[in-house]
């Protein structure tokens, strides 16, 4: 059964609105506490507890989307969290509040990504997963793109503390785009990877252990893949934006906004191709690509501090992030297929993921402070190639049809 | 003199300001001690329990909200009218003067911003009475973007306006 359009574009823009609840709870969220008046201890604990609750709650989200009998039930008790605890920011910005406010959030977003790719692997099938997953990027980035500029006009012109009401508002339209998705195409087996299609599209007898699961090496490997990327990748932006306010002084609010959200742009735009071409030609020479654009652009920042320059050279951070938002959800239901465990598997890769990212920045932070930045950079750049060579010599290629 | 070095490793401001405590406060022209001697001739001065030798009660100072505000998460702004960031924290030394701002300075979203300590003699704030709190601080954001990032239990480097520094030896 076909999907029918309505709900394909019901999903588009549920992916967008998502895209723009989440970049409500980046790093801004510091800059919020700073004007209310908040030290930087406190802030310091809230943030890590969100990060901690981030990192230890994918796997278990992962199961429980797995065990949903709605995956669109879940996607949507997820967003009215996230609403509640933006409005909760902005309107009782007092401790324990905020403390609860980011627990939430950071548990219900565990909770979004896999919901996000089980109701789109339920609707389109894994046939057609490349192309959808490269949809789903495309409309993630153009959210993330639309918010950093109404984020920054919005604490610009108004105030930090609407910049929460907002992020709130986009809950609205999220839970509309969602009630347009017909639940009735979307295959509650096949969202949570029970089919092997493959196969014989018999329906497995029971799901897969997480032990199971752990033993699978495609996943294992992918896992670690992940963990090298988000290793290299996360302290990237964080470290231009810091090295940008000390060269450019007038201009850098403007360099920094748009070293965010030009690979946006680029993510919108290559994304779809990138699904696509993961169809068609396979999943690892998109891997390598994008695996190849890290450390290329690693090094070109260490070098380059012109900053129009710079800003080109975020063009690869597009590249790295599409070949990733798309890769993974993509490959992941490769590797899931026939086991019924598709978003615990996917809390797998986003935990490794998650670790990595929380070791880049302090890894970056002190490499930069005791060597200074460039050197800094050659390490990400290492580590990115460490991740190549990973791809490279032990990620086997995952297509369907492929030996 | 003898300096505690164990405690120097921890807090080397503090003993960078030692050496001069001397001279410390009677080089604060406008800075914090001149304002609370100001201040205090004015507000009404009271004891709870009345009586001047009554020393285990605690005495109290009324200031007019006018006149006094509180400084964590309040906007910096350069002379020039540009957003210079948040006062996040501030400095002391040992004497318990007050040295310098730390303010939360650049960045979008939340990146790229840089915590930098200001001297707290460059930082002018509105007259007595006025309604605006504005805090202005005479140096322009070319000059404090390249400034050492502040962090605890380093050296610490305070930025400050060509003749504001109350010292040479920052």
């Amino acid at each position: 059964m076909k999907p029918s359009p309505r709900s394909l574009r019901g999903l588009d823009w549920f992916v967008f609105f998502v895209a723009d609840v989440l970049t409500g709870f980046g790093p801004f969220v510091a800059v919020y506490l700073t004007s209310q008046r908040w030290t930087q201890l406190d802030i310091g604990l809230v943030l890590t507890t969100g990060t901690l609750v981030a990192l230890a709650g994918q796997v278990p989200a992962g199961a429980l989307v797995d065990a949903a009998p709605s995956k669109r039930l879940a996607a949507g008790c997820a967003m009215v969290a996230i609403g509640a605890s933006a409005l909760a920011l902005a309107a009782w910005p007092i401790f324990p509040v905020v403390q609860a406010a980011a627990v939430l959030q950071a548990a219900a977003a565990c909770v979004l990504s896999p919901a996000i790719a089980a109701i789109s692997l339920g609707l389109v099938g894994h046939a057609a997963m490349g192309e959808r997953v490269g949809r789903n990027a495309r409309f993630a980035s153009l959210g993330v793109g639309l918010m950093a500029v109404a984020m920054g006009a919005t604490g610009y012109f108004i105030s930090n503390r609407a910049v929460f009401f907002v992020t709130a508002a986009f809950v609205i339209p999220a839970l509309l785009a969602l009630a347009v998705i017909r639940e009735a195409e979307i295959d509650r087996d096949r969202a949570h990877g029970g089919i092997n299609e493959r196969i014989d599209g018999a329906r497995p007898h029971r799901r897969a252990s997480l032990g199971s699961l752990m033993r699978r090496r495609p996943l294992v490997t992918f896992a670690a893949c992940a963990m090298l990327f988000q290793l290299a990748n996360a302290a990237m932006l964080p470290l231009v934006a810091s090295t940008v306010t000390t060269r450019s002084g007038q201009w850098a609010t403007i360099v920094i906004a748009a070293c965010i959200i030009v690979p946006q742009v680029m993510v919108a735009v290559v994304s779809p191709w990138v699904g696509r071409s993961g169809q068609r030609y396979g999943r690892r020479p998109l891997l390598l690509l994008g695996f190849a654009a890290l450390p290329i652009r690693a090094i070109l920042l260490a070098a380059v501090t012109d900053p129009y320059l710079l800003v080109a050279v975020q063009l690869l951070d597009g590249i790295a992030a599409s070949v990733f938002g798309v890769m993974v959800p993509l490959i992941v239901a490769d590797i899931a297929r026939g086991t019924g465990r598709y978003n615990l598997s996917l809390g797998v890769v986003g935990m490794a993921g998650g670790i990595g990212a929380s070791l880049s920045t302090t890894l970056a932070g002190y490499a930069s402070d005791l060597f200074g930045t460039p050197v800094a950079f050659l390490g990400l750049a290492a580590i990115a190639a460490a991740g190549l060579a990973l791809v490279w010599g032990l990620m086997p290629e995952t297509r369907p049809g492929q030996p | 003199m003898r300096h505690d070095y164990r405690t120097a490793s921890v807090a080397p401001v503090v003993v960078l300001a030692w050496s001069m405590i001397g001279f410390a406060a009677a080089n604060d022209r406008d800075g914090l001690f001149a304002r609370v001697a100001q201040a205090t001739e004015t507000p009404t001065q009271y004891s709870a329990a009345g009586g001047p030798g009554a020393r285990s009660e605690a005495a109290a100072i009324v200031f007019d909200h006018q006149d006094v505000q509180s400084i964590l998460g309040r906007q910096v702004l350069s002379s020039a009218g540009e957003d210079m960031g948040r006062v996040i924290d501030i400095v002391v030394d040992r004497t318990g003067q007050v040295r310098a701002a730390v303010i939360d300075f650049g960045g979008f979203l939340g990146l790229g911003n840089r915590k930098v300590a200001i001297d707290w003699g460059a930082l002018r704030f509105a007259p007595t009475g006025s309604k605006s709190d504005r805090i202005t601080v005479e140096l322009t954001r070319d000059q404090v973007r390249a400034a050492t990032e502040y962090r605890d239990g380093r050296p610490l480097v305070v930025l400050g306006a060509a003749d504001s520094l109350s010292s040479t030896q920052y």
